[in-house]
């Protein structure tokens, strides 16, 4: 009877509110982990990634030994595992960095302006959504050549539209507000207003897609080291690693195990990190929306 | 418009990166080689006349012969283009019958412990890139097992372990947004209404809350899809499926640049298609949006 009338129980609703805040200690705590690993990680080395044991190739991984085995050239796996997360966590951050920057300078200045230049940036952020930019990241790290940098650029500077896309829809709504207009009235300029009163109001939404930014990029990064266009051959990186044990499925499956872990964690605690941020912000405003 | 900005990119990028007629014609190749290339591919002109030349020829789909294997760009391109489309609907036919009941089942009731175990599988699978999956399902289905062939060419059972890898890295993310705009549904006041006023449960999914994911999962199959056409890529790569994704690595690595341009061009004109039929399909599906035109 009383089901009937409330379908929506408090408990239901009791779930999603409490779950929120240990998600996001949860992933956070994962994330600073791992950050952590990249910055110290010589210390975390049993023996130095690049070293070359030919007599110990394709060892399985023994507790006492190599404890995640070695590869075909005798290298550990667990310190090329724990070396390849500066690799991947700092392209990752550059990448993401120079994305939410262009994005956010874009999305805001679409909104932001009138009548013709909102329609050519609006344009602009348009096509860039409908490019497919894995492609164009590939034509474009072929050209300027692999290495740290070129990918952290790259991936930076395709990875924009969607940031700007967002940034724009809310902008848009935000700039219709009271206080926006108040501001406006009192005469406050375009600049101060952006900084003082839509920065401030966009942040949460920031955080949300600069998480989910980073998990894409680094699922792109170890993409396009797996194709042997991202990092140059021989450097300790997960996707490099992964195509280096194809070959080697039937003797040493250990070969994709570190990688594989390394991978999924990174990304599983990004996109988590993610969605928390996204259910804070939805508990605390109170609405439902996509 | 867009297609306008691919070509210009492509060109750009191309031709601003280095002498082309010295990476065609190899290192520690003669001057006079070099300066017979230079003049045979229209190098020598100028940028701005260069460009013309380029976007005249992309206008007449010449984008030059390939420089492995002396065919036509285009053409060689295209001989791919059907494999990487029958894996592409394939992925796409099994992702949506396995993501649509798997999602409209996790949003009906939410919170539900069996439930929020189907979907804290579904969102560690969401972070899992392609070839990861790729990988695992060789290593057991073909390794260990060695009951399904890990490259392509091998008859039916070739199909198996890569849509099965496709499908898997696209379900979550339908699923998810399946299961969002259900869960949305069932919040609404109408839904409530329909509801007390004692509608029965199928009557509920599918008069109430299905038509409503229909938007959003369409968005996100209609984004799959172009992202199969691209992202297909490292699948493609790992199971040696020949197709768009496969000849454009092997051409990135030879450095074969007609061959580059005509695939991202075939690319980016299937993902331009693919995006005006949605638009389409949105008009049908969303009377909001049908009002809002008129």
């Amino acid at each position: 009877m009383k089901k009937t009338l409330m379908p929506f129980t408090r408990r239901d609703i009791s779930i999603k509110k409490s779950t929120s805040p240990v998600i996001l200690k949860f992933s956070a705590a994962i994330l600073t982990a791992l950050f952590l690993i990249a910055i110290f990680q010589s210390f975390l080395y049993t023996v130095d990634p690049a070293f070359l044991d030919l007599d110990a190739r394709l060892l399985a991984p023994s507790i006492g030994g190599p404890w995640l085995g070695t590869d075909a050239l005798g290298q550990d796996v667990f310190s090329r595992v724990i070396a390849g997360f500066r690799w991947s966590l700092g392209i990752g951050t550059i990448g993401t960095t120079i994305g939410v920057l262009i994005g956010l300078s874009l999305g805001i200045g679409a909104a932001w302006s009138r009548n013709r230049m909102r329609v050519i940036l609006s344009r602009i952020i348009d096509i860039g959504i409908s490019f497919p930019y894995l492609i164009i990241a590939v034509t474009i790290v072929t050209v300027v050549g692999r290495g740290f940098w070129p990918l952290a650029l790259t991936l930076g500077l395709v990875c924009w539209p969607t940031i700007a896309r967002v940034v724009y829809a809310e902008t848009l709504t935000l700039r219709e507000r009271e206080f926006v207009t108040a501001a406006r009235l009192f005469g406050i300029g375009s600049f101060t207003s952006i900084v003082t009163h839509i920065l401030p109001a966009l942040r949460p939404t920031i955080q949300v897609v600069t998480a989910f930014t980073f998990a894409e990029l680094l699922i792109a990064e170890s993409g396009l080291s797996f194709l042997g266009l991202g990092a140059p051959l021989g450097t300790p990186t997960w996707g490099n690693m992964l195509n280096d044990s194809r070959t080697y499925m039937a003797q040493a499956p250990w070969m994709m195990l570190g990688p594989v872990v390394a991978i999924i964690v990174t990304i599983f605690a990004a996109n988590l990190l993610g969605e928390g941020l996204n259910a804070r912000e939805k508990s605390k405003s109170g609405r439902v929306s996509q | 418009m867009l297609l306008g900005t691919i070509s210009t990119t492509l060109f750009l990028l191309l031709r601003l990166s280095g002498d082309p007629a010295i990476l065609i014609a190899g290192e520690g190749a003669s001057p006079e080689t070099i300066d017979a290339i230079r003049a045979d591919y229209g190098f020598d002109k100028s940028l701005i006349q260069q460009y013309f030349i380029f976007i005249w020829d992309i206008c007449r789909l010449d984008f030059g012969i390939s420089l492995i294997n002396s065919q036509p760009a285009l053409g060689f391109v295209l001989q791919y283009l059907p494999s990487t489309l029958k894996l592409t609907f394939l992925a796409i036919f099994f992702n949506t019958i396995l993501a649509i009941p798997a999602g409209v089942w996790l949003g009906a009731k939410p919170g539900q412990r069996r439930r929020r175990i189907l979907s804290t599988i579904v969102s560690v699978a969401q972070g899992t890139p392609a070839y990861v999956i790729g990988l695992l399902l060789i290593q057991i289905f073909a390794v260990w097992f060695n009951v399904l062939p890990s490259i392509a060419g091998s008859g039916t059972w070739a199909w198996v372990l890569p849509t099965a890898t496709l499908t898997f890295a696209l379900s979550p993310n339908l699923i998810r947004v399946v299961a969002a705009s259900i869960e949305e549904t069932t919040a609404q006041d109408y839904f409530r209404t329909a509801k007390a006023n004692g509608a029965s449960p199928s009557v509920l999914l599918l008069k109430h809350s299905l038509p409503n994911a229909l938007l959003s999962t369409t968005s996100l199959l209609g984004a799959q899809f172009a992202f199969l056409l691209s992202g297909a890529l490292i699948t493609e790569f790992i199971f040696a499926w020949p197709g768009l994704g496969l000849i454009l690595v092997q051409s990135i690595t030879n450095l074969d640049f007609p061959t580059i341009q005509a695939t991202v061009f075939v690319v980016a004109y299937l993902v331009f298609f693919v995006n005006l039929f949605l638009d389409q399909i949105f008009r049908f599906a969303d009377p909001r949006l049908r009002k809002s035109q008129v």
